[in-house]
Formats: structure tokens, sequence, C-alpha cells
């Protein structure tokens, strides 16, 4: 097999090795377009055997286990699993917003799609990064086995945080374009004014499997400011003047602190996968241990 | 205006006082520059916000908690132009003197404090009332007078002596601590009035005089005034109290091996008292009695102690009263030690006999030595060490006087101190000071003396018996020491080489009974046994028993004291007396006391509680006053203004560490 070139930033060879032996999995049962390498609940045509039933007239003739029939002179039907491939989307949030932090968000963002992607990849699985509300301008394309490595990265890379726009519009589209079931991850800070409720809505009304994963800067856990400021909003240029002093940080945490468990709380009654990450964190402990532990990866 | 208000501004200067708020306020208006911060979303900031912002009059108000501040300072800054003020009182006069007393009455419990820290708090309000620019003086005085704090319009410093002022269990004496006052308000007086050389080196300078007590002290109808202006603070209200006024121990004469203690109790409250006075050795209780004290009397309580140990006393009284101090009162055996007694005689009889009774031989050892001795470098010794209680000189005078008492028998002593005034022959006794414990003995007019000459003493002598041409006996104190010179022999030589009586006194009854006086008198052989007592604050002299060159004494407050060396006079000088109770005296290096001396109060003043409507100072009658000035207007300026800087303070905190938005 070869390797793409464009490893980048992105993927470490490293990082590449640890992801090959993991797969992604999805907690409900999904039908596939294309057979791919992962066995499915429903009965098929693969090699591996699951399971005998009795034979009814109308099956096809060529799964009856002629041994056994010999053996007790009564007709059993063999059941194989079906191997299907699985819809894995990747939904990236490319507001303004997302090019704070040290690394920024985006980044971290994108190289967890990558991550993430290079998985399905690995498994033959339908793999789509899309961006929020940049589809359109920039179709996101639609990837399969490890030889579109080097597309998908290429796409990635080309990501540019200029695409403001508000969550719920951006997947609301997503949703209207993308009507399969599959694994959809969410990669934002969820920083829309107008809630991000609306938008996880739109995703748990497809019953896929959400994975919500919310990227925070440390800049934004643990803000390093003080005195008279006008903060000004990167996205809507909106003003807020303050004089930032220690009880208004307690303030400020407090409130982020409840902004996150809102959402987690949000999440967790309406069977969405929530990880809370700083744009800090190494990506392969977050695929390793965090969404391992929540099942995405195994 | 006139009541609460005192306008000190004119209208143009109110004018531009009444334009600051609105200029403050025109400032504020003129935002703050803030430095602009991109951040990724204003979202969690607004949310931070959000219910700040649900009360908008609140939060404006904390925003504009600076503005708020500087309005505040300024409206009190105009509120403390505007003078305001309230009744009050305040002090006539611009120089102060207050004289608290600090003696043991003052100790008494009040409601509301001790009566010190009554008078403490009295003082402090007068101080609180003086005006600025006024001078003020604290004295404390209890048997003696100290200056807590010389004239000063500090009024915080006055404030903080008063505060140290601490109480003592001495008496009181007032005249000192006028006296002391009187210097320092009429300086002119600290040399002779309308002397030539009277330098009048300060003007004069009225000044009020505040005395603040209970007025337990004796009035001082001598006293001159001179600018002092008195007022009579009076602290404390009328209480019962039962006290001990005396307590003292002495030998049963009749019965040598019993030991009498009496004790003095007064009553000075208004109904009859019943107490119980407990005789305790230590902690162990001896006896006990019940006294019945008649309303403002006294009564005494006796008790015998037979063939008592040598040891510390305590005498209690069962009153549960507002004074302590005086129900207790403390004594002390003494170990007994014969007085030491040198008789330098050429031979004597008649003396060696009246010295040698078994009366006298209780009080003293006396040694009879001839005039040669006191060639002797022993003599020498042991005289200059004070080795003797007292040295009689028959017929003969030292080279220098001992560090003794002394009697002379027939001569004079060295020096040109004493002298014989000639011959006189014969000699009548015609007058005895009979009050002098010398001479209490029977009459000795009848006495007949051939020979003897006038003894002229030096100044302060005292005559004890005059002949028809003057002083016969004559005794005179020499610091510590008493002289006595009696002016005829009691032989003579008669120029044969034998003697003859020079008086027929050795036949009456008056001679042994004289020589016992002179034993007990001046070699302080009746004194021995029981223990001095002096009040708080008194000095005691006392001497040791062994010859040694320091001792240590332990007071009541176990507290060892430094050593102390003895004085030329051979005694041992003891000032740390204030609080009452036993002091201990360890001679050398003993670890054991040698002898013991009590502190008592055992004053009938401190007893009485009653505090006096009026004071006799100098020829004025004080009445006590309830207040200590007169109505007058007390500023509050200065309060908005120290409350101004208050806000000041805050502001400043409020702008640094920016404490809210």
């Amino acid at each position: 097999m070869t390797e793409p070139s464009a490893t980048s930033a992105l993927l470490s060879p490293q990082l590449m090795a640890q992801l090959e032996r993991l797969e992604l999995v999805s907690r409900k049962i999904f039908r596939g377009r294309m057979k791919g390498e992962r066995k499915s609940q429903r009965k098929g045509q693969s090699v591996e055997f699951s399971d005998f039933r009795n034979y009814v007239p109308g099956d096809d003739l060529r799964f009856i286990d002629w041994n056994l029939y010999a053996r007790l002179d009564r007709l059993f039907l063999k059941l194989f699993l079906e191997e299907e491939d699985l819809h894995f989307f990747t939904l990236i949030d490319a507001s303004a917003s997302m090019d704070f932090g040290e690394p920024s968000k985006l980044a971290f963002a994108k190289q967890l799609a990558a991550a993430l992607g290079f998985i399905g990849l690995c498994r033959a699985d339908r793999v789509k990064i899309e961006t929020l509300g940049g589809a359109r301008s920039r179709p996101a394309p639609v990837l399969r086995g490890r030889k579109s490595l080097w597309r998908m990265l290429e796409y990635l890379e080309g990501i540019r945080p200029e695409l403001n726009v508000p969550l719920s519009e951006g997947i609301r589209d997503f949703c209207l374009r993308n009507a399969g079931k599959g694994i959809v991850v969410l990669i934002s800070d969820l920083m829309d004014k107008n809630g991000y409720e609306s938008a996880l809505r739109w995703l748990i009304a497809q019953r896929v499997d959400i994975y919500v994963i919310h990227v925070l800067s440390p800049a934004e856990l643990r803000p390093d400011l003080q005195g008279d400021l006008k903060l000004v909003d990167c996205e809507d240029r909106d003003v807020t003047e303050l004089t930032i002093s220690r009880p208004l940080l307690d303030r400020y945490e407090k409130t982020l602190a409840a902004f996150v468990n809102g959402a987690r709380e949000f999440c967790s009654r309406r069977g969405v996968s929530y990880v809370m990450a700083s744009s800090q964190t190494p990506v392969e402990d977050l695929v390793a241990t965090y969404l391992r532990k929540r099942g995405l990866v195994r | 205006m006139s009541g609460l208000f005192n306008n000190t501004l004119q209208l143009w200067q109110w004018a531009v006082l009444a334009a600051v708020p609105p200029l403050i306020v025109l400032l504020y208006f003129l935002k703050l520059k803030r430095r602009p911060v991109e951040v990724p979303s204003t979202y969690l900031w607004r949310r931070a916000i959000e219910d700040l912002h649900v009360n908008s009059i609140w939060q404006r108000i904390r925003r504009n908690v600076l503005l708020f501040l500087q309005l505040l300072l300024v409206a009190l800054i105009m509120m403390a132009v505007l003078r305001p003020g309230c009744r009050g009182t305040t002090l006539v006069g611009d120089r102060f003197i207050f004289l608290i007393d600090t003696s043991a009455s003052m100790g008494a419990k009040e409601p509301g404090g001790t009566r010190l820290e009554l008078a403490k708090r009295r003082v402090i309000e007068l101080v609180d009332q003086m005006s600025r620019g006024d001078v003020a003086m604290v004295i404390s005085f209890s048997n003696e007078a100290r200056i807590e704090q010389s004239f000063t319009d500090n009024r915080r410093l006055l404030r903080e002596r008063v505060q140290r002022i601490q109480g003592t269990a001495r008496p009181s004496d007032v005249l000192e601590a006028l006296r002391a006052a009187s210097g320092l308000a009429n300086p002119g007086q600290s040399s002779e009035a309308g002397s030539p050389v009277d330098a009048q080196v300060a003007g004069a300078l009225p000044a009020t005089l505040y005395l603040v007590s209970d007025g337990g002290f004796q009035q001082v109808p001598e006293f001159a005034l001179g600018n002092l202006e008195p007022r009579y603070v009076r602290i404390g209200a009328a209480a019962a109290n039962v006290g001990i006024v005396a307590f003292t121990t002495e030998r049963n004469t009749e019965k040598l091996d019993q030991v009498q203690a009496f004790a003095r109790l007064e009553n000075r409250g208004v109904e009859q008292a019943v107490v119980e006075a407990s005789l305790y050795r230590g902690e162990l209780l001896l006896d006990a009695q019940k006294v019945v004290l008649p309303a403002g009397g006294g009564g005494g309580v006796r008790f015998e102690l037979r063939d008592p140990e040598p040891g510390v006393l305590r005498l209690a009284i069962s009153a549960s009263d507002a004074l302590a101090v005086d129900n207790e009162a403390f004594a002390a055996i003494n170990p007994r030690k014969p007085a030491t007694v040198l008789c330098v005689t050429p031979g004597n009889s008649a003396l060696q006999t009246a010295l040698e009774t078994s009366a006298a031989k209780r009080l003293a050892t006396v040694t009879f030595v001839a005039p040669t001795f006191l060639e002797d470098p022993d003599y020498e010794r042991r005289a200059s060490a004070g080795d003797f209680d007292l040295v009689l000189y028959d017929r003969c005078a030292p080279k220098n006087m001992p560090l003794a008492s002394t009697f002379f028998l027939g001569s004079v002593p060295p020096g040109e101190v004493w002298s014989s005034g000639g011959k006189v022959s014969p000699v009548a006794i015609i007058d005895v000071e009979r009050s002098h414990p010398l001479v209490a003995m029977p009459d000795p007019t009848h006495v007949r003396i051939v020979e003897g000459f006038v003894v002229k003493g030096p100044k302060g002598a005292r005559t004890l018996l005059d002949s028809q041409d003057g002083p016969l006996l004559a005794i005179a104190p020499r610091e510590s020491f008493e002289d006595a010179v009696l002016g005829f022999t009691l032989v003579d030589a008669d120029g044969k080489g034998g003697i003859q009586a020079n008086t027929d006194w050795p036949r009456w009854y008056s001679f042994p009974v004289f020589w016992q006086n002179v034993l007990g008198h001046m070699a302080g052989g009746t004194q021995s046994e029981s223990a001095p007592t002096v009040q708080p604050g008194e000095t005691l002299a006392f001497r040791s028993l062994v010859p040694v060159e320091t001792v240590r004494v332990r007071g009541p407050a176990e507290v060892n004291t430094d050593e102390l060396r003895r004085s030329g006079q051979g005694y041992f000088q003891f000032g740390a007396t204030d609080k009452p109770g036993l002091y201990s005296v360890y001679e050398g290096d003993s670890p054991e006391p040698s002898q013991w001396f009590a502190v008592n109060l055992f004053d009938g003043r401190e007893t009485d509680l009653t505090p006096p409507a009026d004071v006799t100072i100098g020829a004025s009658q004080v009445t006590a006053a309830s207040g200590g000035g007169q109505a007058g207007r007390r500023e509050l300026w200065k309060w908005l203004l120290g409350a101004g800087v208050c806000v000041l303070v805050f502001e400043w905190y409020v702008y640094n560490r920016r404490v809210y938005l």
C-alpha cells in the first residue's frame, strides 16, 4: 500500500500508525449503500456465519445447508452476516471564532477530522467532511478507501475560517442535503448567539449517531484579560465594554461552566455524545482516550 | 442656619463649590478610554453580565460607583464648610490639670467598674471636651504624686496617658499632688514670694484644676491655690465597708510564752455589721472570732497564741464589701533575737546589776569590757561593722562614734556635736519628759546626785531629764541611730584608788526600770519579735540578724527583688512595698527567710468609701460638680472631613482594584 504524501501537519506517521488499528463504531444500525468491511446486524451474504433457520418456500436454495440435510433429512438455511459500509460525516465549524487560540480551534478541528476520517478510510467507510455552510461554495468530496487520504487532507487544508454561518443554519443545510444515516461528528465551539439547541435538534431528527466535540481554546477557558476593555466579537463585530476584574472573571468562569454543563445535559438527554476538549489537547489523546470511552472508535 | 449649621462661605464661594458636582458628572460622561480587544465571541461575556442587567438602575449604580463616591465626597466637604454642630459641653478655660486619685479606695467596685476606671473615663470625657489649643496635664496621686503627662494640647496623648494609669494600694495624700500642680501653674512660687532674688522665670498662668477623686484624703486648708481654679469631680457613691485598720502582735509581758495578736476593725457603713475575723498561719486556721461592729464605729479583736514559732500571720474578715484590700492584714513573728550590747566601764557594780537582771537578759546580751578595749582592733572592727545594737560608755568615750546607738554615762561623745555645759553640784532633777519611753519609770525627782554637768546636745536633741541648771539627760538622732548622754556618773573615783557613789539612784525602783527601758528602746530589744509593718509605698529600713552584706526580699507577688546592699549605717533599705502582704528577708545565700515584715493599708480614710460632697483645698470649699464643663457648641465638621478622607480612601481602593464593573 502506498501512503499518500500529504501526511502534512494534520496527520503524523506516528498518529496514522496508531489510528490504523482503530475503527469507527456506530451505536445504531444503518443500511449502507455499498458493502463495506463492517459486519451488519442485517443477515446477508458475507462469508461469516451467523445462524440457521428452517427453510421456507421461496428461500434462496444456494444457502441450504446440504450437509445438514444429509444428516437430518431436513432443510435448514444457513444465515450469514451482511458486511456493509458506514456513512461517516464530520462537520467542522469554520466560523471566524474558530480561528482563535494557540493552537487555533480550527486547526484542532481539522486535525481531529483528519484523524477520524483516516480511521473511516482505513475501514472503507464512506467519509465526508463538510464545513458548516461551506458545502455550497466548496462542495465536499465523498471519500472511501485509503487512497482518498490525500484528497481528504487537501480538502481539510483548504478550509479557511471565513464562513460566519449561524450554527443552526449550517446544520440545517447539511441535513437537507444528506438524508442518509450514519455517524455525524460536529466539531464546533457552539458559540452561537442564537443558541446551539435548534442546530442539534436538526441533527437529532436525522436519527444519526451524533457526536459533538465542543472545542474551546485556553483563552476561552481561562481568559487572560484585565482592566477597562472594549471586547469586539470577531464574527459580528458586536462590542461589549467591560472593566474586567477578578470578581467578573469568576463570574465568567461560572457562566462558562454552566454553558458547558448545559450543552452536556442537552446532549445526554437526547442520546448525543458530548465531549468537551481544549484546543491544546493532543488529538491522539482525544481519539485514543475520550472518543474510545465514548464509543466512537474502538 | 445658626442652630445646626454655621455658614463659613460667601455666596460666590458657594457658587464655585456648587459647580463641582455637575463638573464631576460631566467629566464622568466623557467616557473612559477602553482598549479594544478582539475575542472569539462576546457570547459568554454577555451571559456573564446578563443577570446584572436585570436591574438596570442597580447596574448603573454599580457601574458608576466611582462617580457616586466622588459626589459623596463633595457633599461631605460641603456639609463640613457649613460647620454643623450640636449642643454639648465644653471646658471653661484653656489650661487644665487633671489630678487622678489612684489610692487604695479608688479600687472599690462600683457599677460599671472600679472607681479608678470611672475616674479615667470621666477624665477622658473631659479631655474630649477640650477645645482646640487648650492644654492639659495629668497627675496621678496616692501618697505620692506622679506627673503622667506634662502640659500638652495633644488629646490623643492625654487619653493614652490617662488609660495607662494603674491603681495602687497606697493611702492618699493630695498635698503633694497639689504642690506639683501648683508648681507648674504658679512658677513664681518656686522661690520665696516677694524675695528680691526670686527669678520669676515664667509668668503665672491660671489653670483649672480638676480633682478626680473619691475624696478619701486629708483636707488641705493650709494650701495656697494661687492661680489654680479647683473643681472637684466626685467619683463613686456611698458604700458600706468594713476594714482592718490595725493588726499587730506583741509578747504578753505577764505570760512570756504567749504572743497576743491585736486587730482593730472599723465599720464605715450606716448599718451594724457582724463579721468573722479569722487568723491564719500560712493556710492553717488558728482561731476565729465573731465581731459586732456598730454603724460608723469600730471594734477590737484579740487572739492569744501560745508559744508561737516565728512565722507569718494573716487576718481575714468575712466581709463581702466593695473594697477588698482592707479585708486582709498581715503580721509576722520574727525570731527572738536579744540585742547585742557592749558596756565599756572601768567597773560599776550598780550598772552591772541593773543590766544583768532576768528581765534585762531577755532583752539583751550585755558584754562588759574595760575602757582599754576601746584601743583594741577587734573593737574597731566590730564597731564599724555595726555588730552592736547599743554601746554604753561609762565615764569614757571612743575616738570615733560606732555604727550603733550609744549611751554615755558621765562623759560626752567625741567631736563638737555634744558638749558639757559646766559642772553642777548638787544636782536636782526638776522635770522628766514622761512621753518618751526611755524615762517611762517611777518618778526620779527625789534622786540625789552629788555632782553632774549640763548636757548640751546637737540641734534636734530632746531633753529627757532637766536639772536646775539645764538638761541632765538628752537624746538625739544620729543618722539611723540614737545617742543619749547622761550628765552624771553613778560612781566616781574617790582619789584613794577606790570608788564612791555619786548618786543614790541605784536604790530606787526607777533605776532598773530605766536601764530596762534603755535596753528595750535604744537596743531594740522589745521590738525584735513583732515584725515591723509599713503602709504600701513606704520605705522600710531593717537590720539583718547575722552580719551579711546583701539580702534578698521576696514579696507577696513571689518576685525576687534584686539584692539589697547594706547602707553605711548598717541598715538595709527596701522601697518596693507597693503590694500589701508579707515580705520575707533572705540573708546572704540562705534559702530560708530569716525575718519578715508586713505591708498593710491600715488607713481609716481609705476604708471609708463615702465620698464627701465637698473638699477643702486652701481657702476654697470645693463642692462636687456633676459635670466638668459648661454648655457649648460641639463642632461636627471634623468628623465630616474624617468621613471624607475615608470615602477618598475607599474610592482609591475601588479605582485600583476595579472592584466591579
